[in-house]
């Protein structure tokens, strides 16, 4: 069971990402105040209260009781229909008169004629004024009219909702493709280009050779992420120029290994066994060099994957991705921008934050894996625990 | 000698790779490098001015050459979004990344440094298990999320750190400035430090810990030299060029830590004028920021080279990395 955490967990991921939020009844439109917090969560009331007062013509007054137990709520609304009397709110500390007129009555905590109509600031917050203490509370009518009070809270969903009362959840799941997709598919095209060019490099020698690995250690000595968010500020931030841009920055890792492992079969005894019996080079390229480095190569793709997504995440993080496709740097970047530390909104954060590193943590364990499995000298040494993380 | 001057050429290599792909990057692109400011409205006659002042209207080698001199002379031409010159925007923002940068380096790799050899010293102490924990963490957690959550902790729940800027506003006076700046910069600089030193702890731990094996550390100790030599300068100064080696190779990644702590940080340096500019199509404005960028990793890089031919003899002597 163990042994295969990181298999079971990369599943259940593929799983969530093929299913998709809708598959959970999860919805990624806004669907409660923003910065709600997960339900779970202590402090707030959970779900919106409805309280209803008619009166009419029989009885000249109607009151909904309320005991209050939480802090303020979020948003509160009023509408209903007035013919005669007033609309009063009742607190423990204090009585509001909030309609005296007859008509169509429809207030909402962040109308600025409502906050003024109860001595307020436009700047301040109603809810606040409206809830000030737990205890009782009574929404009262007299006259004839009915009137609707809703209050809603400052929980949702799992995992609460963003700046925009979107569900954090279902963003979440919705996030597991990108990365999955940036990730797997811009090391694996990295991978062809290294294994290509290191072969290429390795088996031709001479002036190619000299070439490729002057440009591999040119690429390797700039810094990658500002020529990213050059390239994807010109080109545009769609999902497959990302993968396209990332996987042209990262070969040349794999070329090196590619390269250095052809050399030294370039002239091992079986390949020039192989060129005497008239073998052609791509022959020996593609049926014998090519399967001999394949486990290796494997292993490299998982153990590329991590560098991708977090290259991924870093540039969605910097606001440098296509905003119509959640992903988790994206829920980081939208955090970080749009208020999640004045709000204290961590929920915002933790959730996407920790996905990213629990899909790197995944990839580099299968590839520790895949590597120890084509070279078996490295799971005899991690056994043994004299070179536990050599490779790394 | 030689193999010094072989380090600068390679330095100067990638400089020329650097000018010549920021160049091409934004002229060889879709789309005209003036449309981010002209209005569609605009008259032919109007966009053809703005080209001129731009110097687009130019044939390409002459371009190049215009590009070339500018660069090189730090100048960096006119911004797009103000009209400006560029490097009087830039001249202020280079400091606070260098601020940033270098106390990050030589703080993260005295610790690197001196936890690695401690942790293979100390097998299966606490101090290999943090090395071995901060290495997966630096390898795995994407930096900026580290940040957000010390961000979240410092600047919102105990509010010991100020959540962004470098100075406090309004600026204080006197000595009190560079308090505060301290201040302002401690936060991104811790977040440096601890993502950046677990990569080489570990690096270090694992080199160590096979040449503490090796034969000649045992006859170093059978001659019954004292412990701290045996260590440094048997042991650990043999492992010294791979070491260098991967600290060269993770410099770039140095500099794209910083952009993004920058950012994390609201930090007015030059990778977030690159971010701003690059949001805003600023194009002379964000490849100058870029050719600063990368002209910090290659300074960083040959320092980094020279040490090496100080450090591995063979390199000295034969002018090859072996």
């Amino acid at each position: 069971m163990r042994r295969n955490l990181s298999a079971i967990l990369l599943l259940v991921l593929l799983l969530l990402a093929l299913l998709g939020p809708g598959a959970f009844g999860l919805n990624d439109g806004a669907q409660a105040p923003p910065f709600s917090k997960p339900s779970w969560l202590d402090g707030a009331i959970a779900s919106t209260i409805v309280l209803d007062a008619m009166a009419n013509g029989n009885s000249n007054s109607a009151t909904a009781p309320l005991a209050w137990e939480h802090s303020a709520p979020i948003r509160v609304s009023v509408s209903g229909r007035l013919e005669s009397g007033e609309i009063r709110w009742a607190t423990p500390s204090g009585d509001f008169m909030l309609a005296n007129t007859p008509g169509e009555v429809d207030l909402d905590a962040r109308d600025i004629p409502f906050k003024r109509s109860l001595g307020i600031s436009p700047f301040d917050s109603a809810p606040n004024i409206l809830f000030p203490t737990r205890g009782e509370y009574a929404l009262s009518l007299t006259g004839t009219g009915e009137v609707t009070m809703r209050i809603e809270g400052g929980r949702w969903g799992l995992l609460g909702t963003d700046h925009r009362g979107r569900d954090i959840a279902a963003l979440f799941v919705r996030g597991i493709r990108v990365s999955l997709i940036v990730g797997i598919a811009a090391t694996f095209i990295a991978t062809l280009l290294g294994l290509s060019f290191g072969l290429l490099s390795g088996y031709a020698g001479g002036l190619t050779d000299a070439l490729i690995m002057r440009a591999v250690d040119v690429l390797l000595s700039i810094p990658t992420l500002p020529i990213l968010m050059v390239v994807t500020g010109i080109w545009g931030k769609g999902l497959w120029n990302l993968v396209v841009i990332l996987s042209v920055f990262s070969w040349m890792g794999t070329a090196r290994t590619v390269r250095a492992m052809t050399l030294s079969l370039r002239d091992a005894p079986w390949v020039e066994g192989l060129r005497a019996l008239g073998a052609r080079r791509n022959y020996i390229l593609f049926r014998h060099l090519v399967p001999e480095a394949l486990p290796l190569l494997l292993a490299n793709v998982a153990l590329g994957v991590p560098g991708a997504i977090l290259s991924e995440a870093g540039l969605a993080f910097l606001g440098l991705s296509d905003p119509r496709v959640p992903s988790w740097g994206r829920m980081l970047h939208e955090a970080h921008t749009f208020g999640a530390f004045t709000n204290g909104a961590w929920w915002m954060i933790l959730p996407p934050g920790l996905g990213i590193c629990l899909i790197c943590l995944i990839f580099m364990d299968i590839g520790r894996k895949l590597e120890e499995r084509a070279d078996p000298r490295l799971a005899q040494a991690a056994r043994s625990g004299a070179l536990k993380e050599a490779e790394v | 000698m030689i193999a010094l001057l072989k380090r600068v050429g390679a330095s100067v290599l990638v400089l020329g790779v650097v000018l010549v792909l920021n160049f091409f990057l934004f002229r060889i692109m879709p789309g005209d490098p003036l449309t981010s400011i002209v209005d569609p409205r605009f008259s032919p006659e109007a966009k053809a001015q703005l080209a001129a002042q731009w110097g687009l209207d130019r044939p390409m080698s002459e371009q190049f050459a215009v590009y070339i001199r500018e660069m090189l002379s730090f100048r960096f031409g006119l911004s797009m979004m103000t009209g400006a010159p560029v490097w009087d925007e830039l001249k202020t923002r280079v400091p606070n990344t260098v601020a940033l940068l270098l106390p990050a380096l030589i703080l993260s790799t005295a610790l690197g440094l001196s936890l690695g050899v401690k942790a293979a010293l100390a097998r299966g102490s606490i101090v290999e298990r943090v090395v071995l924990l901060s290495g997966a963490v630096s390898f795995s957690f994407p930096s900026f999320f580290v940040q957000l959550i010390l961000l979240l902790c410092f600047g919102y729940v105990w509010q010991v750190f100020p959540l962004r800027g470098t100075t406090s506003i309004p600026p204080p006076e006197g000595p009190l400035a560079i308090l505060d700046y301290v201040w302002h910069i401690a936060m991104p600089l811790f977040s440096l430090v601890i993502m950046g030193f677990g990569g080489l702890a570990l690096y270090i731990r694992n080199l160590m810990v096979k040449s503490l094996g090796e034969d000649y550390v045992l006859m170093a100790r059978a001659r019954g030299l004292p412990h701290g030599r045996v260590v440094w300068n048997h042991a650990f100064r043999s492992i010294l060029p791979p070491v260098l080696t991967i600290f060269l190779l993770s410099l770039p990644g140095v500099v794209s830590g910083a952009v993004i702590t920058e950012t994390v940080f609201s930090l007015n340096g030059a990778g977030r004028f690159l971010l701003e500019a690059t949001n805003s199509h600023d194009y002379p404005a964000a490849g100058a920021a870029f050719f600063l960028l990368a002209l910090l990793t290659v300074v960083c890089n040959l320092l980094a080279d020279l040490c090496y031919v100080i450090v591995d003899p063979r390199v000295r002597r034969e002018g090859s990395r072996g």
